[in-house]
């Protein structure tokens, strides 16, 4: 069972976010459902990568999969189906990423995602019939009901709830079997075999699952830009999603949130520095490079990640009781 | 006869993947380290010639200071960067290089603008003939270059103590350590003898097409090579460099027009696009399932 305390928290923290959304201006809102729906691809990766241990390049090619899946089915007038659409779309795009991940393992599996991400990166552009090639895929705009979801903050209130429902998913997962098997197979395959874990099995279903979400939080990139474009899904969106999953902490489900709004929000606060003090020229280098000092610095100091160090700050442990039952990030562990 | 010509410029920029495989299996060897920032470094590598012959540096002069730089920037990146997080999770040495390339393609752009930049000449124009195929200079220059330089290399590492020193450090570390060789210099050496070898493949891929910060996307064309190669093997990584290039040579001139015929006859597609770029990956996912320790890799045991 899932204990309540962290469901509460979550519910709470969501109708915050909701009461935020609906309170913020065009731009609070954009930026309060581009952090959602990261988190939402973020928790996605985790799995894979947190749990499962097998780090994934190809999660932009996920995200690709459904903002496609899901402009198509709506724009077909689907309506709502259409996120559901999108995520069993996602899923079989992860089925077929994660079959070289019944052989390989550590770090020759991420070198086949790169390989899955670079061929669906060139599907997208390929097909143009159903794709519309490098022009972009125009998505109109959900509808909920029979009426289009027109607004920023609408979109963010749909992000937080369908993150939610992610959050909530994610943390039953953690306590089943299945969730148990996907931990034993990150630290020991050998191991989990020896223990009757059907590893193939659960290295299928993480992958499904993930693509499930992936798919949900691509579509609703696809619904919120209105624009599916083969070059928004490439390689740089891949490497933010795997930056956020470490940057978070591996493994852990705060983590992966902390992460998403680090790696989002980090480059409009640059943004907003580099317009006060007028560099606005050199604003897309000097975002960029502040983004990568600020990742190689983090990454010295604190390699286990955001949810590390927030647990480091937990003023329980100075005084002598118990640590915060949030789960603990990953402990050393070799992907090579 | 065209297939030859196919081959001839295939094997120039394989041998140049090549070159920089050797840097990435290096310091894999040596350290551990998945570097993702080597297409930084081919990258940078090519920049810094450019921007040495602008500063009125002869050509050659600039490649070799530019070369010297690079083997300083390796020692540094791992002195700073890669020295405090020894103890770190593998994932986490990943994506601090994958910083490193981030930062550096940062830097190029805002010192040298988005733009492509026409790479200063260092070979002279013109081509030989033999038997019947053009070879230009250009071609003929980076493949001799990368050639003697990889093999250079592989001497180096196979026959002066030095190499060997590497070779028992990349080995076992706590062995090397026990008789006396001193690791963790051994560790620097390394990567500064990849980021060079990374910076000279950067300046003689620029000669070839032209420099660009697409340049740093090389590193990732590596990838597929290396693991071909088997990852821990240097002259798989040779072999397996210009395999690559042969088979991207091939896929844009011979199987695109195919593709693309049989494309517009049957379907409303017009373009098969960049085919050659998805060739190595599509290869790659078919070697790698069917030999997971890649072509000359070996097959390691594993323990509990």
């Amino acid at each position: 069972m899932v204990p309540a305390r962290p469901v509460v928290i979550a519910l709470v923290a969501s109708a915050l976010a909701i009461a935020l959304a609906l309170s913020l201006g065009r731009f609070g809102a954009y930026l309060l459902h581009a952090t959602a729906i990261a988190a939402i691809g973020a928790l996605s990766l985790n799995l894979i990568t947190g749990w499962c241990g097998q780090i994934n390049f190809a999660q932009a090619a996920l995200l690709g999969v459904g903002a496609y899946a899901g402009g198509l089915a709506g724009n077909a007038g689907w309506g709502l189906a259409a996120l559901p659409a999108a995520g069993l779309a996602g899923t079989v795009a992860a089925v077929l990423i994660g079959l070289p991940a019944l052989r390989l393992r550590g770090l020759y599996f991420g070198i086949a995602s790169l390989a899955a991400q670079a061929i669906f990166e060139y599907l997208f552009k390929f097909a143009e019939p159903i794709t519309k090639g490098v022009s972009g895929l125009l998505i109109k705009p959900l509808t909920l009901l029979g009426r289009p979801i027109l607004t920023d903050q609408g979109y963010a209130v749909l992000a937080i709830v369908v993150l939610l429902l992610t959050y909530l998913v994610m943390m039953w997962l953690r306590r089943t079997d299945l969730g148990r098997a996907f931990l034993v197979i990150r630290e020991n395959e050998v191991v989990a075999k020896g223990m009757g874990i059907n590893v193939q099995r659960a290295k299928i279903l993480a992958f499904a699952i993930s693509g499930f979400f992936a798919g949900l939080a691509g579509a609703l990139i696809g619904f919120t830009v209105r624009l599916a474009h083969p070059e928004a899904f490439g390689m740089g969106l891949s490497v933010d999603y795997v930056a956020m999953v470490i940057i978070g902490g591996l493994g852990s489900l705060p983590g992966a949130l902390l992460g998403a709004g680090f790696i989002t929000l980090l480059p409009e606060a640059i943004q907003r520095l580099g317009e006060m003090f007028h560099v606005a020229d050199l604003l897309s280098a000097l975002r960029e490079m502040a983004f990568g000092l600020l990742v190689i610095v983090f990454l010295i100091f604190e390699p286990k990640g955001l949810s590390a160090l927030i647990g480091r700050l937990d003023p329980r442990r100075w005084l002598g009781g118990r640590s915060a039952d949030t789960p603990q990030p990953v402990t050393t562990q070799d992907l090579t | 006869m065209f297939a030859l010509q196919l081959t001839t410029a295939g094997v120039a920029t394989g041998s140049v993947y090549a070159l920089i495989a050797i840097g990435i299996v290096l310091i894999y060897k040596c350290s551990g380290v998945v570097n993702f920032a080597q297409g930084a470094y081919v990258m940078l590598g090519a920049y810094l010639t450019y921007g040495l012959v602008h500063v009125g540096l002869p050509a050659y002069a600039a490649l070799g200071c530019a070369m010297v730089l690079m083997a300083g920037l390796g020692v540094a990146t791992e002195r700073f960067v890669l020295r405090p997080m020894l103890k770190a999770p593998a994932v986490a040495i990943m994506m601090v290089t994958l910083g490193v390339l981030i930062l550096v393609k940062a830097v190029c752009l805002s010192v040298w603008g988005p733009d492509q930049i026409a790479f200063p000449r260092l070979f002279p124009d013109g081509a030989v003939e033999v038997a019947g195929i053009f070879i230009t200079y250009n071609y003929l220059a980076a493949f001799v270059l990368a050639i003697c330089l990889s093999v250079a290399f592989l001497a180096f590492y196979q026959l002066t103590p030095l190499g060997l020193m590497q070779r028992a450090t990349a080995d076992n570390t706590r062995a090397a350590l026990a008789i006396g060789i001193h690791t963790s210099n051994q560790t620097s050496l390394a990567w500064s003898m990849s980021a060079a070898l990374a910076g000279i493949g950067g300046a003689l891929l620029a000669s070839l097409n032209g420099l660009s910060l697409g340049l740093a996307d090389i590193g990732l064309v590596a990838f597929p090579v290396i693991v071909l190669g088997g990852l821990t093997s240097l002259s798989g990584a040779l072999a397996a460099g210009l395999l690559l290039g042969v088979l991207q040579a091939f896929a844009d001139g011979l199987l695109t027009p195919v593709v693309e015929d049989f494309l517009r006859a049957h379907t409303k597609i017009y373009s098969a696009g960049a085919l050659q770029q998805v060739v190595p990956y599509a290869l790659l996912v078919i070697v790698l399932l069917v030999r997971p320790e890649g072509i000359f890799g070996e097959r390691g045991t594993e323990r509990l």
